[in-house]
């Protein structure tokens, strides 16, 4: 089957239900208001990072692109929506790209143009604190912040597939990246570096002082949203519908 | 040719069967009724036949070829399985344009099949505040919108209202006069009989008929003749000199069974029996199947070897 009709209807069903493209504004929404109060309340501390102050609103903004990618994906865990899909696209790889392919590209714009806006938002706020920024810096961190959300979007869509359910997903994912991260933070030594939300950030940092530069760190992200493409992919593949 | 060949076909959850080494033939130009109780694995059958689950054995192909290689499925098969498939979020025609889309089918047939199955207006309503009738509809659309020679449709008269059920069969008809291959489960008897020219039966997973309904059910119901009288006596005794026994109902009429209705009103005539009521008692589909049904429960009470 070709591919370019199968995406256009996988494109159609996330714009026809209203939620999802919602949740994309609430990326949007969450991430800049996150970064500009992050901006006008600057701290003096000393290992103060203007680039992550300014791109600090993707923490709680990250939620609404894991939200996005697992709900996408769990609409067809309910009632017997995926056998109705695969009816139609029975080449199962196909339907998966498709489906991949409509979560990353809205996502990845959104994150683009969020990211972009969280920056000018906080380095209003931030004034002098972030003249420091080059030009260079700020670019990677609006396009690593796009990247990150992209796949931090998939990697919650794998997951939603390999559990075939979205709540299942979010319930693990989102107490994972609020609390656990966190809370085992710098104890656990360098392995919490590895982390996918952990490793990813990094691109957000003007300077990193861990194992993983920005560049490493996005790549480690990368491995963990393929492992969990992979799995989806396998169970996609193995189970009957 | 266009049929739906089902092959040696087995499918085992576990260690349940729900499909057991299942042979039969879907053929074109008639509309196939697809019985059984639930769990006979009806419905796991369709799953079959559409890719959606994989055989334990066996394979199950349409117009000769796996489900999953058609290169545009919808134009192939339209199928019915689950009413409830459709997301409530989204508007029937968004439901129908997401489908049509894979397919590069234009947005006038979406409106075409949503006016061919009463649906109109309707379609741009949330599928949330469909009853199941109209969901049912909406199903019945889906299959419809690739305008495909094969048809499968999971009990589709579920929730229809009476004028429903009557477009179904009308839908069905045509479906079949127009040389598509129509295979239709459902497990009401009366309902199939009105619209099948072909019987597929199983039962626990195993085939249990395959053959045209009227000769299933002639096979399985001796036909009777149905007649009431104002002189019960002579009648009975009319009946009984010509070797008939003639059975009273508590309504007032009498059945002969294994009798046909021109002996008896004529050997009710020369024996000057005044006649109220004489017809012919024809089988129904519902005795024939539970002819069938019970002869199938005794043999399945028999201990089974492994």
């Amino acid at each position: 089957m070709p591919f370019a009709p199968v995406l256009s209807a996988e494109w159609l069903k996330i714009r026809t239900v209203l939620s999802l493209p919602a949740t994309l504004l609430a990326l949007f929404a969450v991430t800049t208001a996150f970064s500009a109060i992050a901006g006008v309340s600057s701290t003096s501390d000393p290992e103060f990072d203007p680039l992550f102050m300014a791109l600090s609103g993707v923490g709680p903004g990250q939620i609404a692109a894991i939200t996005f990618g697992a709900m996408a994906v769990s609409a067809e865990y309910h009632n017997g929506a995926l056998r109705l899909s695969l009816a139609a696209v029975p080449r199962r790889g196909v339907w998966y790209a498709a489906k991949l392919t409509a979560i990353a590209l809205p996502v990845l714009v959104t994150g683009l143009l969020t990211s972009l806006a969280a920056l000018l938002v906080a380095r209003a706020g931030l004034g002098p604190a972030a003249a420091g920024l080059t030009p260079a810096e700020q670019t990677r961190g609006v396009v690593g912040c796009g990247l990150y959300l992209t796949l931090m979007a998939l990697f919650a869509a794998g997951l939603a597939t390999l559990l075939r359910s979205g709540v299942a997903t979010l319930s693990g994912l989102v107490p994972f990246i609020l609390v656990v991260s966190f809370v085992i933070g710098d104890a656990a030594g360098t392995a919490v570096e590895f982390l996918p939300d952990r490793a990813g950030q990094v691109i957000l940092q003007e300077t990193s002082d861990g194992i993983l530069g920005p560049w490493t760190g996005l790549a480690v992200t990368a491995l963990w949203t393929a492992a969990a493409l992979l799995a989806g992919a396998w169970s996609l593949r193995r189970r009957d519908a | 040719m266009t049929s739906i060949d089902v092959q040696d076909l087995t499918k085992e959850y576990g260690t349940r069967r729900a499909v057991d080494h299942l042979t039969f033939r879907v053929l074109p130009g008639r509309v196939t009724g697809f019985l059984g109780p639930n769990g006979a694995g009806k419905s796991t059958t369709m799953r079959l036949v559409l890719g959606l689950d994989h055989p334990t054995s066996g394979s199950a192909t349409v117009a000769g070829r796996d489900y999953a290689t058609l290169p545009e499925p919808l134009r192939e098969v339209g199928a019915l399985l689950d009413a409830h498939a459709a997301h409530g979020s989204r508007t029937g025609r968004d439901h129908l344009r997401v489908l049509a889309a894979s397919h590069r089918i234009p947005d006038r047939r979406v409106d075409k099949v949503l006016e061919e199955t009463g649906l109109g207006p309707a379609g741009r309503r949330r599928v949330r505040t469909y009853s199941l009738g109209m969901r049912q509809r909406l199903g019945i659309a889906a299959a419809l919108l690739g305008d495909p020679r094969v048809i499968m449709l999971d009990e589709p008269s579920n929730g229809l209202d009476p004028e429903g059920i009557v477009w179904i069969r009308t839908l069905l008809r045509r479906l079949a006069d127009e040389g598509r291959t129509v295979l239709v489960s459902s497990h009401l008897m009366n309902e199939t009989a009105s619209f099948a020219d072909h019987l597929v039966v199983l039962g626990r997973g195993r085939l249990l008929a395959d053959t045209p309904m009227r000769e299933f059910i002639d096979a399985r119901v001796r036909p009777a003749v149905r007649i009431r009288t104002s002189d019960p006596a002579v009648l009975v005794s009319a009946l009984a000199a010509h070797g008939h026994d003639a059975v009273e109902h508590p309504d007032g009429h009498w059945t002969v069974a294994d009798a046909r209705v021109d002996d008896i009103g004529r050997l009710a005539s020369a024996a000057g029996v005044p006649i109220l009521e004489l017809a012919a008692d024809e089988g129904t589909l519902e005795q024939a199947y539970l002819d069938l049904t019970a002869t199938e429960t005794e043999f399945a009470a028999q201990p089974q070897e492994a």
